[in-house]
């Protein structure tokens, strides 16, 4: 069964080649290349299936991994070139692929007649390629690499058109509040493998790490610290309060980017990786405790800023940053399967409201919901696959929204059974958090689809190849949830899917009292991400952290009246089209903070980018172009000036001088010399007789 | 006899020989002092010969005198032979006109 696992990589090399192949030849093909990413994706999309398909079947099974050593690092640390490949993988595969080979799909025709039509394929191929390579990452270097790119590829799709200077702004604000978190991810990523230096060759690598963290071989200091920093990168990319200002902002871009890239796959980046580390996480309480208010945080307060939007993909980038939250919260609480259930069934429903928007978007020409209504009876196709994603999303019993959502709470409850407060808070917050969504979604399909219609456009139903994605991402959308749920036979489920055998069995998280750990269900096998009891399989299934989630009565029954009171307020509201008022713009000052989006973009703007624009950068600038510079230039003027008095006086005086001095002393003595020899023989003949006589004077005087 | 005549007579014509071969500029008597010359060294020699060893019958200093009178007849030729070349190429037999061999 391993056979396929292997060809893993294939998975990832497709999206590269497609967009090489679309930059290369697009043009010149009648689909100007969107063919080719569609074929590509078409191919990586049914490798996946198989490779998830293996994965679950037998799960939980053993990790593969593959690696060649790429570079050495220096001081016999060696850089590998990677995959990782095990449930958490698959799922994120099979997420990435479908979402993308859907996003494909339509754009292909909602992309018609753009300008850089070929280029945004080549695009979305380099971006789909960038985070499977981050998924598959079998190190944490290769992972941050994966990260930069996809970071690289958002900014370059939210700034699709670059003629309009909004456009620039967004994918600038974008670029710059990831990047921040960015710096503390990669100082994060060191913190964590020094901490590994001494244990192994290859202080990234993922397994290694997390082997390292539950055997206790990693301090404290550095769990902390490169964790709390590895979540700052989280809180970036995955748009946690008060780092989420470019998410909303994000929507500059095309819908299908903003489906493919701005909500389903690429923000949840931040939430994969808290969830690959996870043994490492789950080793401290206080990183737990963290994670866990940060996304409380988001998940309520990103949530109520919808409630004001009047534009549907900003609605929906909110609603998205909420999700979220809830999945970053679930973390906290200790609930791995269930963050990644939620991520998994998110990415579906997400992406289906975002194309269904797409779609509404193409009919009336407009973004906001206040320019649609009516919209049912035009477009039935679009209607129903919205109102299945909006139920999902709102959590409505049997979808797959539900499920997820009900699996975080439910993994708060036991995390507050065990003593722990943040339990209780996202247990709660939840709900309200919930009862907020379901009125914000409410709110929405009432003012689109009900009602009478008050564009200026005659709406028609979208295209086949619109529609085709919609409708496969609504069946998913709903299908989904029934990997983890009361339905889902004991093995294989999506926990058991996710689970590696990873810890030896009976393990509970390091800090809980083990009396408490086991009356509140914490104590078991695999409560770490892990189906530890392989070996133990002998007779009867692999137990996890919960095994087969059970019906709540008491949850279900809150969560139904949430959503039935929360859905008639919004039939009150605007069950008969746009109100006079609309009621959530006049409450007052509590209006006011939202629609101000708590300040946090003045805030940002006032504190952080005025600031740096003009007195950070300018003072940069001074150093670089007057400090730096003038120190380069001093150095290369003395230097000159050094050469040129060295010419002046070493070599044209001292040694030309002396050369020439030479020269000119022999010329001259040899003038004067020379004038001895006349050629006048009398003159030698009496210098002669004058020297004999010399001579003879010379031997007389010396007798 | 008292050698004191002839090798006064020697010096006498050695010295003006020397002055002839330094001052003169005609080429030919500039030949003639050099014969003045010859023939002073030729009495010293035979003064020198009666002098030191009178009746000796090995008389060197004469012999050497003839070979002198034979040597210096042969210069003369050759002498004379420059000397007619250079007044055939020159129109003069100046010795200071002679100084081509110079820097």
């Amino acid at each position: 069964m391993d056979a396929l696992l292997e060809y893993t990589w294939v998975v990832v090399a497709l999206p590269l080649l497609s967009a090489v192949l679309i930059t290369a030849v697009g043009k010149q093909l009648p689909g100007k290349g969107s063919e080719i990413g569609i074929a590509a994706l078409g191919l990586s999309w049914l490798l996946a299936i198989g490779i998830a398909w293996q994965t679950f079947v037998a799960s939980p099974v053993e990790p593969l991994e593959r690696s060649v050593d790429w570079t050495p690092l220096g001081g016999g640390f060696v850089f590998e070139l990677g995959m990782l490949v095990d449930g958490l993988t698959a799922v994120m595969l099979l997420l990435v692929t479908t979402v993308s080979f859907m996003v494909h799909v339509y754009s292909r025709e909602y992309m018609q007649g753009e300008p850089r039509y070929t280029y945004f394929f080549a695009m979305l191929g380099l971006f789909t390629f960038s985070m499977l390579l981050l998924v598959v990452a079998n190190n944490l270097l290769l992972a941050v690499i994966g990260w930069e790119l996809v970071g690289l590829c958002s900014y370059l799709l939210i700034g699709f058109y670059w003629e309009g200077k909004s456009n620039q702004d967004a994918g600038n604000k974008a670029f710059l509040t990831t990047k921040f978190g960015d710096v503390g991810l990669i100082v994060g990523v060191i913190v964590l493998s020094a901490g590994m230096f001494g244990l192994t060759d290859t202080p990234f690598n993922i397994l290694e790490i997390n082997e390292a963290a539950v055997a206790g071989q990693l301090s404290t200091t550095t769990i902390v610290l490169g964790m709390l920093l590895i979540f700052l990168g989280c809180m970036s990319k995955s748009g946690q309060m008060p780092l989420h200002v470019w998410l909303p902002d994000a929507m500059a871009g095309p819908t299908p980017v903003s489906a493919l890239i701005h909500a389903a796959t690429m923000v949840t980046a931040g939430v994969f990786l808290l969830a690959r580390l996870y043994p490492v996480v789950a080793q401290n309480q206080a990183v737990m405790a963290t994670i866990a208010i940060f996304g409380v945080l988001t998940l309520f307060f990103g949530g109520l800023l919808a409630l004001v939007q009047d534009d549907l993909k900003k609605i929906l980038a909110y609603s998205t940053i909420s999700q979220l939250g809830y999945m970053v919260a679930a973390i906290g609480v200790g609930g791995y399967a269930a963050s990644i259930f939620h991520l998994f069934t998110h990415g579906f429903f997400k992406a289906l409201l975002f194309l269904g928007a797409g779609s509404l978007i193409h009919a009336v020409h407009s973004n906001n919901i206040s320019d649609m209504g009516g919209m049912a009876k035009a477009m039935p196709h679009t209607f129903w696959t919205f109102i299945v994603g909006s139920l999902a999303l709102a959590g409505f019993p049997l979808t797959a929204g539900f499920f997820s959502k009900d699996e975080i709470l439910i993994a708060g409850e036991i995390w507050a059974g065990a003593g722990f407060f943040t339990g209780s808070l996202v247990y709660w917050v939840g709900l309200a958090a919930a009862f907020v969504t379901t009125f914000y979604m409410a709110r929405a399909c009432f003012l689109i689809f009900a009602g009478e219609n008050r564009s200026h456009h005659t709406p028609h139903e979208s295209g086949k190849l619109m529609l085709a994605p919609l409708m496969v991402l609504a069946v998913l959308s709903v299908a989904a949830g029934y990997l983890l749920s009361p339905f889902s036979p004991e093995q294989p489920n999506f926990e058991t899917w996710l689970a590696t055998p990873l810890l030896p069995a009976e393990t509970t998280f390091p800090f809980t009292d083990e009396g408490t750990a086991a009356a509140s269900g914490l104590v078991g096998d695999g409560v770490l991400a892990a189906g530890t009891s392989l070996a133990a399989a002998g007779d009867g299934p692999v137990k996890v952290l919960h095994g087969v989630p059970t019906w709540h009565p008491d949850l279900l029954a809150i969560v139904l009246v949430l959503f039935s009171l929360a859905v008639f307020l919004a039939y009150r509201f605007y069950g008969k089209g746009l109100p006079e008022r609309d009621p959530t713009l006049s409450m007052g000052r509590f209006t006011d903070v939202l629609v101000a989006k708590y300040g946090f973009d003045d805030f940002g703007y006032r504190y952080i980018v005025v600031p740096v624009r003009d007195k950070l950068s300018a003072a940069a600038t001074y150093s670089s172009n007057v400090l730096i510079d003038g120190m380069v230039a001093g150095v290369g003027r003395a230097t000159k000036n050094a050469a040129m008095t060295t010419y002046r006086v070493v070599d044209q005086q001292v040694i030309d001088g002396g050369i020439n001095g030479a020269a000119f002393s022999a010329a001259w003595w040899s003038d004067k010399l020379k004038r001895i020899q006349s050629g006048d023989v009398q003159k030698y003949a009496g210098v002669l007789v004058a020297g004999t006589i010399l001579l003879v004077l010379a031997f007389a005087a010396a007798r | 006899m008292s050698p004191i005549g002839p090798l006064l007579l020697a010096a006498f014509l050695f010295s003006a020989g020397v002055y002839g071969v330094i001052a003169r500029r005609n080429a030919v008597l500039v030949l003639i002092s050099v014969e003045l010359m010859l023939n002073a060294v030729n009495i010293n020699l035979v003064t020198f010969q009666n002098l030191l060893f009178p009746g000796d019958p090995a008389v060197t200093g004469q012999m050497f005198a003839l070979f002198i009178i034979g040597v210096a007849a042969a210069e003369v030729g050759v002498g004379l032979a420059i000397v007619f070349n250079m007044f055939r190429n020159r129109a003069s037999v100046d010795v200071d006109d002679a100084d081509l061999m110079r820097w």
